[in-house]
């Protein structure tokens, strides 16, 4: 069964309350991260509309970069962000979702190369730097995040379980 | 061609996707350029003016270079003005020293003079100088209120120039020794003939009475010898300029030593003065010599 899209503007609202949050979430690295995370690789991505997503992520990723305020030379996050809410949006339109189950292991993986992602983009633009816990944070909680995401935006879809 | 036209028309997805390669690429460029972009820009601003700079500088040394050649060049034209400025004066004031300095030197040569000679000598200016006229003479300063008299001898350091021809109450003339009607007791120096000087005018004179039987040379020295009880022995006269055997006696001519026409301060020697006189002894100045280890 094909799920049915977001509304548009239901996607957008979750987008900006988020980043609003992502702002504010500033003293809190970790739960920055996850933040982060959830609006990237969860809100917004959208199939057939990729403009709208790619600003909702490199938005994010200047948010962040910019609140840390710890690198000398801001950009790589939002580049990676890009590159993976691209490639979400590309995989949202080839592979549509069907439950909540392949929405979980989607996101891991793309989670895990968000991580790696992120990483390398911000040696490239920064050099060297530690990894910090956010990327871990991000990963444990992902069955929270990827849960209240899915209910969120297919408030009518089921678990997938048969 | 409304067909081509409609198709190269850009859709909205075709915009979207423009919008999102750019974005993708220039934030790609803007992470790879990393933290020290803005040296390497730097950098690359270097290398690429560094010509221009380069230029700028040996510019701006040239202007240096010329602004202080400029002003070095103002100093000297300011030093220069001053300078002349300077010489122009200093011109002035030699100018205006010079009579002063040279009386000042003819009084030290008189000095000199009066040293070596241990008479009572007196000093006279000269004030005037007829001696282009005829029978003409040189007017001095002094008369009969310094004591002068007539026939009293007159020299320079050069040699002598003559006698008093008349003396008035505050001037007196000097007949000079080329005058025609003057006469000298002289004699040679080498051969110590003696004979009575004749001027001929012209700071030239003609020795008579010299016989035949001596020899006389040209350049000889002629001093005074005395007996004309105007001048002492042994003053300087003149030198010999030509001598040519006459029939009873040579004719010997003379320049005069002293410059005639250029006197302006003489020496008077008193009135009958005796024959001969011996020069005073005059130490020589000697340096004081030290010996070697003495303090």
């Amino acid at each position: 069964m094909r799920l049915p899209t977001p509304s548009s503007l239901r996607q957008h609202l979750f987008c900006g309350v988020t980043l609003g949050l992502l702002a504010l979430a500033a003293p809190f690295p970790v739960v920055q991260a996850i933040l982060h995370a959830l609006l990237v690789l969860a809100l917004a991505p959208r199939p057939g509309a990729p403009l709208s997503g790619a600003l909702w992520a490199v938005a994010a990723g200047w948010v962040l970069e910019g609140t840390l305020r710890l690198y000398p030379h801001l950009g790589g996050t939002a580049w990676a962000n890009l590159t993976v809410v691209l490639l979400a949006g590309w995989m949202a339109g080839r592979w549509p979702l069907e439950g909540l189950r392949g929405w979980l292991a989607r996101l891991a993986g793309l989670g895990i190369l968000h991580g790696l992602l992120v990483h390398g983009a911000v040696r490239l633009a920064t050099g060297p730097h530690p990894w910090g816990w956010g990327w871990l944070g991000s990963l444990l909680t992902l069955p929270l995040w990827a849960w209240l995401t899915w209910r969120l935006l297919h408030p009518h879809a089921g678990t997938g379980r048969r | 061609m409304a067909l081509r036209a409609s198709r190269w028309r850009w859709s909205r997805a075709g915009w979207q996707r423009l919008a999102l390669v750019l974005l993708w690429v220039g934030h790609g460029t803007w992470v790879l350029m990393g933290p020290a972009s803005g040296q390497r820009w730097s950098r690359a601003g270097e290398a690429i003016t560094r010509p221009s700079q380069g230029l700028a500088a040996r510019w701006a040394e040239r202007r240096l270079a010329q602004r202080d050649a400029a002003l070095e060049l103002a100093e000297l034209r300011a030093d220069r003005v001053r300078l002349a400025a300077e010489l122009e004066q200093a011109r002035l004031q030699a100018a205006r020293e010079a009579p002063r300095q040279a009386e000042a030197d003819e009084a030290v040569r008189l000095l000199g003079l009066k040293k070596h000679i241990p008479l009572d000598l007196g000093a006279a200016r000269v004030i005037f100088s007829t001696r282009p006229a005829v029978f003409g003479g040189l007017i001095l300063d002094q008369g009969l209120d310094r004591g002068l008299v007539q026939d009293q001898g007159v020299l320079v350091p050069e040699g002598i120039v003559g006698r008093l021809w008349s003396v008035s109450a505050t001037q007196s003339k000097v007949l000079p020794a080329d005058a025609p009607n003057a006469s000298v007791g002289v004699m040679l120096m080498r051969s110590r003939a003696t004979g009575v000087l004749q001027g001929l005018g012209s700071g030239r004179a003609l020795i008579r009475y010299v016989s035949n039987q001596e020899v006389v040379q040209v350049g000889e020295a002629v001093l005074t010898s005395g007996l004309d009880r105007v001048f002492p022995r042994g003053l300087l006269v003149g030198y010999v300029a030509e001598v040519t055997p006459g029939d009873l006696e040579l004719r010997v001519i003379l320049n005069l030593s002293a410059p005639l026409d250029r006197v302006s301060a003489v020496l008077l020697l008193p009135p009958q003065p005796p024959v001969e006189v011996q020069p005073p002894f005059l130490a020589p100045d000697v340096k004081p010599s030290k010996k070697r280890g003495t303090p």
